[in-house]
């Protein structure tokens, strides 16, 4: 049977295409955003889904909550340390695996691996592997002579209690954020080397240019889209995700040591019942972070027309 | 031959994808249909932490269900997911027609039926229910019971025996003073430490309570005034640091809800506080460590007063979309008090009856038959008299001094009603935070209880707000 021909028309069916994907961003994205928009000016709570507005009540009242500026504090840390290793730990980890050697893809595997598991349940895994009663990696301290003892370096006590101390929580929640962001942004990296035509790498060679000169002159310029973009996602990700502080730490140890916006969200909207001031530091960094999207999407459009 | 994939094959399937979208939600709402001809009550609950309970409800449920021509369906989920999942089904205005909290959820008033009738009627049948229950299920300001209470949790002090009879005290602290003192000479004699939590989590949350009461302070009072800024907060803050520093270790502050039933059976904990859970944990998984598990009740404080945060409280609620099961609902629920028998046995004493004068049923009760027991306080009294779960040589006496433990329990919000401002308070983690800071250094007692006063009067003054509590 034939298609009518309306459909062989491109004006009708590249609309016609992009339907589902504007449903789904309508129903799934656009819809709760839309929700979550109103909540935070009313006085809704999970419980009573009758609500009024309330104007600006709960961004100021979220203002004056010494927990709020300490998540807020504490996203800042989390992100950028995290992309700011992701960055330098991809550029190594693309480095290794644009040479040859041995066991090549076995590296590769070993690297894809976090994102072949649900997050949560890796995170568990850390859970028991920075546990403050068996803990592995404590126990590969003391039999290494490294802890427990007297004069041990790190300290005479048993364990290091990674989650129970506020630095070394906040240490920890960092080092798994990057161990799950890690491989992607190394593929993201490996697919923008790729893409580098080779005769220009070899043509600085000939000219004398060290490896430095031609990481920092040649190849991060070329790279400076597919970084943007790394960048971009990374950050929007980090800023708004919870899933590594919330298995690991809950927020704690506390008071609030690595508590972040999205995690002190759902602890006032869904544990406190306080679903508008939830919803209210949820949105707060919104135009921030839709700024910052701008800004890092035009940066990458210019990198590429240049 | 392969067959190609034309753009018209693709339009085709992309169509029936789109269809299908938009007939989901159609599907989604027959998940909640009821079957013609006979009615479906939908129960939702956590998954018990006695995994036996669960087996045995969820058959009681189906035969229930038999007996009155009801299809039951009871649904099982994680503790966590609770919370979520029912503000899922308020905001979506369908759902389950019972669904059971373990704390009080009082914020849920707005939405789900005033069950005055069934708490009227169960008294009526089956006597006086618990203080305890009551305030974890009734508004007093809006004289609503939002919730029917049928159970709870005793919440104990466990201790190892041998390590306390080492140190000169061999039946357990009976004072939070004994705790300080006999702790540290346990930790520094004996290396084991105490394991009382300070950290974001449920336990850690009822731990602070409980000594909060002890020092004759508390959050609101009965009327629902915020008084937690007052010099027996500041003493109890600054026992709770000289306790930290002298009995623990700094892995109190990153605990889970898990981590001090972990370090009782690992056999690295001299006390803790918790459910009988924890001792049944370990004569199944470590018997050598149960046999030497004992158990105390409340401590006293320095005024000798000695209370003791229930661990669990089961409160159902029926929510306001499901009014055309209510009839059913609270027929299961007063059946469920009637079987209260079952869930204590089937859940090997961790559960506790809210209604100690209900009669025992007659006949094969799935137990070994208890002489001249008539109620489930006779019972109760024998059980915890003669533990029948107790291990082949081990002391069977060690649950009776919890036999009279709702003489010291008290629920979240005591001296007052449970309140939407307490759980708030319970769930966003204010107590752990104000003892912390102290023992972090970052502030004296004095300060950090006027931090933590004063957050706790501006989420008060929001729910009073929403008039689910009282004026000043």
């Amino acid at each position: 049977m034939r298609m009518p021909r309306l459909f062989e028309r491109e004006t009708v069916l590249a609309p016609l295409m992009l339907v589902p994907v504007a449903l789904y961003m309508l129903l799934l994205v656009g819809f709760p955003f839309l929700m979550a928009f109103v909540y935070s000016f009313s006085n809704v709570t999970v419980g009573n889904p009758e609500f009024h507005m309330t104007g600006f009540g709960n961004f100021s009242a979220v203002l004056r909550d010494p927990v709020f500026l300490k998540s807020l504090l504490n996203t800042c840390i989390f992100t950028f340390t995290s992309i700011g290793l992701v960055l330098v730990l991809s550029n190594m980890l693309t480095e290794l695996l644009m040479r040859e050697f041995r066991f090549k893809w076995l590296i590769r595997f070993l690297i894809m691996l976090p994102w072949t598991a649900p997050i949560a349940l890796g995170t568990i895994g850390y859970l028991w592997f920075l546990d403050s009663v068996f803990s592995p990696l404590d126990w590969l301290l003391r039999s290494w002579g490294l802890l427990g003892k007297p004069q041990a370096l790190l300290g005479p006590m048993s364990n290091l209690y990674w989650l129970g101390r506020p630095g070394l929580a906040m240490a920890s929640v960092i080092v798994v954020h990057i161990w799950r962001l890690l491989p992607l942004a190394t593929m993201i990296r490996i697919a923008g080397m790729n893409s580098i035509p080779r005769e220009v790498i070899e043509a600085a060679q000939v000219d004398g240019a060290g490896y430095y000169r031609r990481l920092f002159h040649i190849v991060l310029p070329l790279l400076l889209p597919v970084i943007s973009v790394t960048v971009l996602f990374s950050t929007l990700f980090t800023f708004t995700d919870m899933t590594v502080v919330w298995v690991l730490t809950k927020g704690g140890p506390p008071d609030n040591s690595t508590q972040v916006l999205a995690s002190l969200a759902f602890l006032k909207g869904i544990q406190g019942g306080d679903l508008a001031q939830g919803a209210a530091v949820s949105l707060f960094f919104f135009p921030v972070l839709a700024g910052l999207a701008a800004v890092v999407l035009r940066l990458a459009k210019k990198a590429v027309v240049t | 031959m392969k067959k190609r994939y034309t753009r018209r094959d693709f339009l085709k399937h992309a169509g029936i994808g789109a269809a299908s979208l938009a007939a989901g939600p159609a599907l989604l709402n027959n998940v909640f249909a009821q079957t013609p001809g006979k009615r479906t009550l939908r129960i939702l609950q956590w998954s018990h932490f006695v995994p036996s309970h669960d087996k045995w409800f969820d058959v009681y449920a189906k035969e229930w269900g038999e007996k009155n021509n009801v299809d039951v369906v009871v649904d099982h989920i994680g503790l966590a997911d609770l919370r979520s999942t029912f503000a899922a089904e308020v905001a979506a205005g369908k759902g389950h027609d019972i669904v059971e909290f373990i704390d009080p959820p009082s914020d849920f008033e707005p939405a789900v039926l005033d069950l005055a009738d069934l708490n009227q009627e169960a008294v009526k049948r089956f006597g006086k229910q618990l203080p305890v229950a009551t305030k974890s299920s009734y508004n007093p300001h809006t004289k609503k019971y939002y919730g029917f209470c049928h159970g709870w949790t005793i919440d104990p002090g466990d201790y190892r025996k041998s390590l306390w009879e080492k140190a000169g005290k061999p039946n357990g602290p009976a004072t939070w003073d004994d705790l300080l003192v006999y702790g540290a000479k346990i930790k520094n004699e004996q290396g084991v430490q105490l394991g009382i939590g300070i950290s974001q989590e449920l336990d850690s949350n009822m731990a602070e309570r409980t000594l909060l009461w002890s020092f004759d302070t508390s959050i609101q009072d009965e009327s629902s005034n915020v008084v937690l800024d007052n010099p027996k907060t500041v003493e109890a803050v600054k026992f709770m640091i000289e306790l930290y520093q002298k009995t623990m270790t700094p892995e109190v502050f990153g605990w889970t809800a898990a981590s001090n039933n972990q370090l009782l059976l690992a056999g690295r904990a001299s006390y803790i506080l918790n459910s009988i859970s924890a001792y049944r944990s370990a004569q199944k998984d470590v018997p050598e460590v149960a046999k030497d598990v004992f158990f105390t009740p409340a401590l006293k404080g320095p005024r000798g007063t000695a209370h003791a945060c229930e661990h669990v409280i089961y409160v159902t609620m029926v929510p306001k979309f499901a009014e055309k099961n209510a009839d059913l609902a609270k027929r299961f629920l007063l059946d469920r008090v009637a079987n209260y028998d079952r869930a204590m046995w089937e859940s090997k004493l961790y559960n506790s009856p809210a209604f100690f004068s209900a009669p025992v049923p007659a006949g094969e009760r799935g137990y070994p038959a208890v002489a001249k027991s008539k109620s489930l306080r006779d019972l109760h009294n024998a059980w915890f008299g003669k533990d029948p779960f107790a291990l082949p040589g081990e002391r069977t006496d060690k649950l009776l001094p919890l036999m009279d433990a709702e003489k010291w329990s008290v629920n979240v919000g005591y001296p007052g009603a449970a309140n939407p401002a307490e759980g708030e308070i319970f769930g966003t983690f204010v107590l752990p935070g104000m003892f912390a800071r102290v023992a972090q250094g970052k502030q004296t007692a004095e300060e950090s209880v006027k931090q933590a006063a004063g957050q706790c009067k501006i989420i008060f003054d929001k729910w009073r707000a929403q008039g689910l509590i009282g004026k000043k």
